[in-house]
C-alpha cells in the first residue's frame, strides 16, 4: 500500500480541502498519518457504535482537535467617548418628563408668586423664558431631580417668603441684603438661591451667578495676576470671567439692551462710547483675553449712581470654598488666599457690605455640607451671626483660644452678613408636595395624614431632598 | 416467712419491685434490718452470735467494734435516696389520698425536676421508668386542694421541685414614667437599642440625629420605625433613641425591635399587629462562628491535587 501522505509534509493531511484548522471528520481514515484510531474506526466489520459513542471517538487529541476559548477582547464595543462626552453626560439637565403627567392645579410663576404668604405650600412651574436664563446662569443642577415631572416646578416654601421678602425690603431701601443661606444636606439651599434667581428674573433684576464657587479655586481656569496690585496682589481668571460674561449676557440680555452706558471705556478691546446699550459692552468679550476688563467695565457700569439701574442680585453657590487658601500659586510659590482672586474679592466685599448697589438689591450665597471644607472661622462666624440674630447673647459660640485654623478674612467678610437657615418643611408643606408627586404619577398611594407623615419622619423630619429619596428615588416593588 | 427472701438474689428482686403482691413500702418493713431481725439475712449454715442486749451492756466495757446499722432500710439498694422519697411519698398518697383534689387546670404550674436534675440532686442513677412512676405521684399530690394540703405533702413536694420556679416569673409590666415616656430595648445581631416613646407627631431622634442623617439608607430608616408604620401610628408618636454596637443594619433592627418594645407600654392591644409585623420576636440570629479546617464558617479551602 503506497503512502497516503507525502513524506515531506507528515504533518499535513493529504486531502487538498482538508487544511489545518478545520475539524477533519475521524471516519476518513487518513487524518492523523501516526495514528490508526482513526482508521481502525472507521474499519468495516466492527460492531456499530451508536451516535454518541461516534461522537465521543472525534473528541479523541490525536484526531486534532483543539479546545478553542473565544477570546473575549475582540468584541466591538463601539466607540469610546469623546473627550467631556462623559462629563457633559454627568452634568446632563433634563427639565421635563413626558411620561409624568400633567398636573392640572399647578400655575406659572409670576412676578409677584414667591412674595405671596398665601401660596406658602403650592407648587409654581418655571415659565419657559425663565427656564432658559436659569439654564444659562446654571441655576439648575443635575442632582435635583428637575427630569421627573413633566415640568420644572418648586415648592413655596415659608423660608423661600421669607428670602424673597428681605429682598424685596432690601430694593425698597435702596439697600443691599447680605444674606447667607444655610442648612442641613440636601434641604433646598440652591434650590432657595434658585428661586431667588427666579424672582429676581421676573422682577427684571440683574443676575449674576456663580454657579460652583469651587470652580474659581481649585486650579482649574487659568489665572493671572492683574498689572498694578500690590499687597496684596489680585489675580484675574480671564477664560472663567469670559464664560461668566456670557452666561450674564444670555440671562439678563433683554435689560441689558435697554440699559446704556453712562461713561466710555476705551480700554477695551472695542472702544464703547457713552450712551451705548450694555450689551455691546458685553459683546466687546470675544476672547478671554479681555474679559476681565469688560467685567470690570460692566460692574462699574452696573454700580453707576444716578443711571436709574435695576436691582442686582449677586448669588454664588457652594460658599465654603471660596473661604479657604485656593490652590492656585503666586510667582514665588506661596499659596493664594482665595479672597485674593478678583472675582472672588469682588462678591466678598459685596456679602461684607463694601459694594453699594444703585438701586439696593441682594448678595446671597448657599453654603454646602456635601462635599463643602470645613472653614472653623465660617461656621462660628454663622453661627454667631445666628446667635444676635435670635437675640441669644448667652449662648454665642465664642473662638477655641488653642485652635489656629481660624481666618481673620473670612471672619470679617462674614461679621454683618444675615444667616437664614433652610431647613426642614411642616407638613402642611409636605402635603402639598406629596400631592404634586401623586398627582405627576410619581408617588403611587392615597395621599392622607398617615402617607404624609411617614415620609415626613422617613426624610428626618421633612428634610426636603430626604423625603424625595425616601418617597420618589428608592424602588418600590 | 414467705414473703421475706432470704437470699440476696430475692432480696434484689423484691428491691426492684419485680414481683410486688403488696405495696412497696410494705416489702421493705417486711425486710427491715433492725438491731433485733438482723439475723434473717443469714443462711442455715452460718448460726450468728446471740443478740446483744444493749440495755444489759449499758455500764460496761463498750464494744470495740459496734456494728453500725444504716439508718434507712434501702441502704443497701442501688438508689437507696431515691427509694426512701418514693416510699414516703407513697405512704403520703395512701394517708391524703382521699383529700379533694382540684381540677389539673386549676393547680398552680409548677415545673418539677427533670430526671437529669433528680439525678444530680440524688447523686444517683435513678431509672427514669421510676422516676416517670414517682412524679406521678407528686403530681397526685399537688393536685390536692391548697387549702387542705398538708404540711408533710408541700415538704416532700418540695424535694421534687426544680430550685427556679420560671413560671413564678412574673413579667415585669412595663408603665409609663410621669413625663408619659415608655421605654422599649431591642437587639439585634450585635447591636442593642433603647427606645423612648412619647406621644408627638412622629419626630425621631436617634443618637442625638434625625432619622434621614443617622442611617443613610433609605431601606434602613424605614425598618427601624417599621413598628410605627405597621400600626399606623407614625404621626402619632414621637421617638428618642440610643443605639450601639454593630452596623447600620443591625442598629435598624434592633431600634425596630426596642421601639415596638416601647409602643406595647403604651398600647398593650397592639400587640397581635405588631406580631404579625414581624416586630415582637427577637432575631436570633448571629454571625456563624469560624471553624478550624475552614477558610471560614462553611468556606472550605480550595481543593488542591497533591
Amino acid at each position: 500500500m503506497s503512502a497516503t501522505n507525502c513524506l515531506r509534509c507528515l504533518g499535513r493531511p493529504a486531502v487538498a480541502g482538508a487544511s489545518r484548522g478545520v475539524i477533519v471528520p475521524v471516519f476518513a481514515p487518513r487524518t492523523a498519518p501516526f495514528s490508526t484510531t482513526a482508521v481502525q474506526n472507521a474499519m468495516p466489520g466492527k460492531p456499530q457504535k451508536s451516535m454518541e459513542h461516534q461522537d465521543r471517538s472525534v473528541r479523541v487529541y490525536r484526531a486534532g482537535k483543539k479546545m478553542k476559548i473565544k477570546k473575549k477582547g475582540n468584541l466591538d464595543r463601539g466607540k469610546p467617548p469623546a473627550p467631556g462626552e462623559r462629563k457633559a453626560f454627568r452634568k446632563k439637565i433634563v427639565l421635563s418628563n413626558d411620561n409624568a403627567l400633567p398636573v392640572p392645579w399647578v400655575t406659572e410663576m409670576v412676578a409677584g408668586s414667591l412674595s405671596d404668604r398665601k401660596q406658602v405650600g403650592t407648587i409654581v412651574s418655571l415659565p419657559p423664558v425663565l427656564q432658559d436664563q436659569l439654564r444659562a446662569t446654571e441655576a439648575f443642577q443635575p442632582t435635583q431631580t428637575w427630569g421627573l415631572f413633566r415640568k420644572p416646578s418648586t415648592l413655596i416654601r415659608q423660608e423661600s417668603v421669607d428670602l424673597i421678602g428681605k429682598m424685596e425690603k432690601a430694593v425698597e431701601n435702596k439697600e443691599t441684603a447680605r444674606i447667607v443661606l444655610t442648612g442641613e444636606k440636601i434641604s433646598g439651599k440652591s434650590t432657595m438661591l434658585l428661586q431667588a434667581q427666579s424672582h429676581a428674573y421676573l422682577n427684571n433684576w440683574i443676575v449674576i451667578h456663580f454657579p460652583d464657587a469651587q470652580e474659581l479655586i481649585n486650579g482649574s481656569t487659568e489665572y493671572a495676576p492683574i498689572p498694578n496690585t500690590e499687597n496684596p496682589t489680585l489675580y484675574m481668571q480671564q477664560n472663567y470671567c469670559l464664560k461668566l460674561l456670557q452666561s450674564i449676557k444670555k440671562a439678563n440680555e433683554k435689560i441689558f439692551a435697554k440699559l446704556l452706558s453712562v461713561s466710555s471705556h476705551s480700554e477695551l478691546p472695542q472702544n464703547i462710547t457713552v450712551n451705548q446699550p450694555l450689551l455691546s459692552l458685553i459683546n466687546a468679550a470675544k476672547e478671554a483675553e479681555g474679559a476681565w476688563p469688560v467685567f470690570q467695565a460692566l460692574w462699574s457700569e452696573l454700580n453707576a449712581q444716578g443711571a436709574n439701574r435695576p436691582p442686582i442680585l449677586l448669588s454664588m453657590d457652594n460658599l465654603p470654598h471660596i473661604m479657604k487658601i485656593s490652590e492656585y500659586r503666586s510667582a514665588s510659590f506661596d499659596k493664594i488666599h482665595a479672597h485674593d482672586l478678583a472675582l472672588v474679592k469682588l462678591f466678598t466685599d459685596a456679602l461684607g457690605g463694601n459694594a453699594r448697589f444703585p438701586s439696593g438689591g441682594a448678595v446671597i450665597a448657599a453654603t454646602n455640607r456635601n462635599n463643602g471644607p470645613r472653614i472653623p472661622s465660617m461656621e462660628l462666624a454663622l453661627k454667631q451671626r445666628l446667635a444676635v440674630q435670635n437675640g441669644d447673647s448667652e449662648g454665642m459660640p465664642v473662638k477655641d483660644p488653642y485652635f489656629k485654623g481660624y481666618d481673620e478674612r473670612v471672619e470679617k467678610v462674614l461679621k454683618t452678613v444675615e444667616v437664614m437657615e433652610v431647613n426642614r418643611i411642616g407638613k402642611k408643606e409636605a402635603r402639598g408636595l406629596m400631592e404634586y408627586w401623586a398627582a405627576s404619577g410619581l408617588l403611587r398611594t392615597t395621599v392622607d395624614e398617615q402617607a404624609v407623615s411617614e415620609k415626613w419622619t422617613l426624610g428626618g423630619g421633612g428634610v426636603l431632598g430626604e423625603m424625595e429619596r425616601a418617597a420618589l428615588l428608592t424602588m418600590k416593588i | 416467712m414467705a414473703s421475706i427472701p432470704t437470699t440476696r438474689r430475692g432480696l434484689a428482686a423484691a428491691m426492684r419491685g419485680a414481683a410486688r403482691p403488696r405495696s412497696l413500702e410494705q416489702q421493705f418493713q417486711a425486710m427491715r434490718l433492725s438491731a433485733k431481725c438482723s439475723r434473717c439475712l443469714s443462711t442455715e449454715s452460718f448460726q450468728a452470735a446471740p443478740e446483744i442486749d444493749s440495755e444489759k451492756i449499758q455500764g460496761m466495757i463498750q464494744a470495740r467494734h459496734a456494728r453500725p446499722v444504716p439508718v434507712s432500710p434501702s441502704y443497701f439498694s442501688r438508689t437507696s435516696r431515691f427509694n426512701d422519697s418514693y416510699l414516703a411519698l407513697d405512704k403520703l398518697l395512701r394517708i391524703y389520698g382521699n383529700l379533694p383534689i382540684i381540677p389539673p387546670n386549676a393547680v398552680e404550674r409548677v415545673s418539677w425536676k427533670t430526671l437529669d436534675d433528680f439525678r444530680h440532686a440524688v447523686g444517683e442513677q435513678v431509672r427514669a421508668t421510676d422516676y416517670v412512676k414517682c412524679l406521678a405521684i407528686v403530681k397526685r399530690l399537688h393536685q390536692i386542694h391548697p387549702k387542705l394540703k398538708p404540711a408533710p405533702v408541700i415538704q416532700a413536694l418540695n424535694d421534687f421541685k426544680r430550685s427556679v420556679q420560671a413560671f413564678k416569673n412574673e413579667t415585669v409590666k412595663q408603665q409609663l414614667d410621669k413625663y408619659g415616656r415608655s421605654l422599649g430595648n431591642g437587639r439585634r445581631k450585635s447591636s442593642s437599642a433603647r427606645a423612648w416613646l412619647v406621644e408627638g407627631n412622629g419626630e425621631v431622634l436617634v443618637n442625638g440625629k434625625t432619622l434621614a442623617d443617622y442611617f443613610g439608607r433609605v431601606h434602613d430608616r424605614e425598618t427601624a420605625v417599621w413598628a410605627l408604620h405597621a400600626t399606623g401610628r407614625m404621626d402619632k408618636y414621637n421617638v428618642w433613641a440610643r443605639v450601639e454596637g454593630g452596623g447600620t443594619t443591625g442598629q435598624a433592627e434592633a431600634l425596630t425591635l426596642a421601639i415596638s418594645r416601647a409602643l406595647m407600654v403604651h398600647e398593650p392591644a397592639l400587640k397581635p399587629a405588631l406580631r404579625r409585623a414581624g416586630c415582637v420576636t427577637r432575631d436570633p440570629r448571629r454571625v456563624e462562628r469560624k471553624k478550624h479546617g475552614r477558610v471560614k464558617a462553611r468556606k472550605r479551602p480550595a481543593w488542591v491535587k497533591r
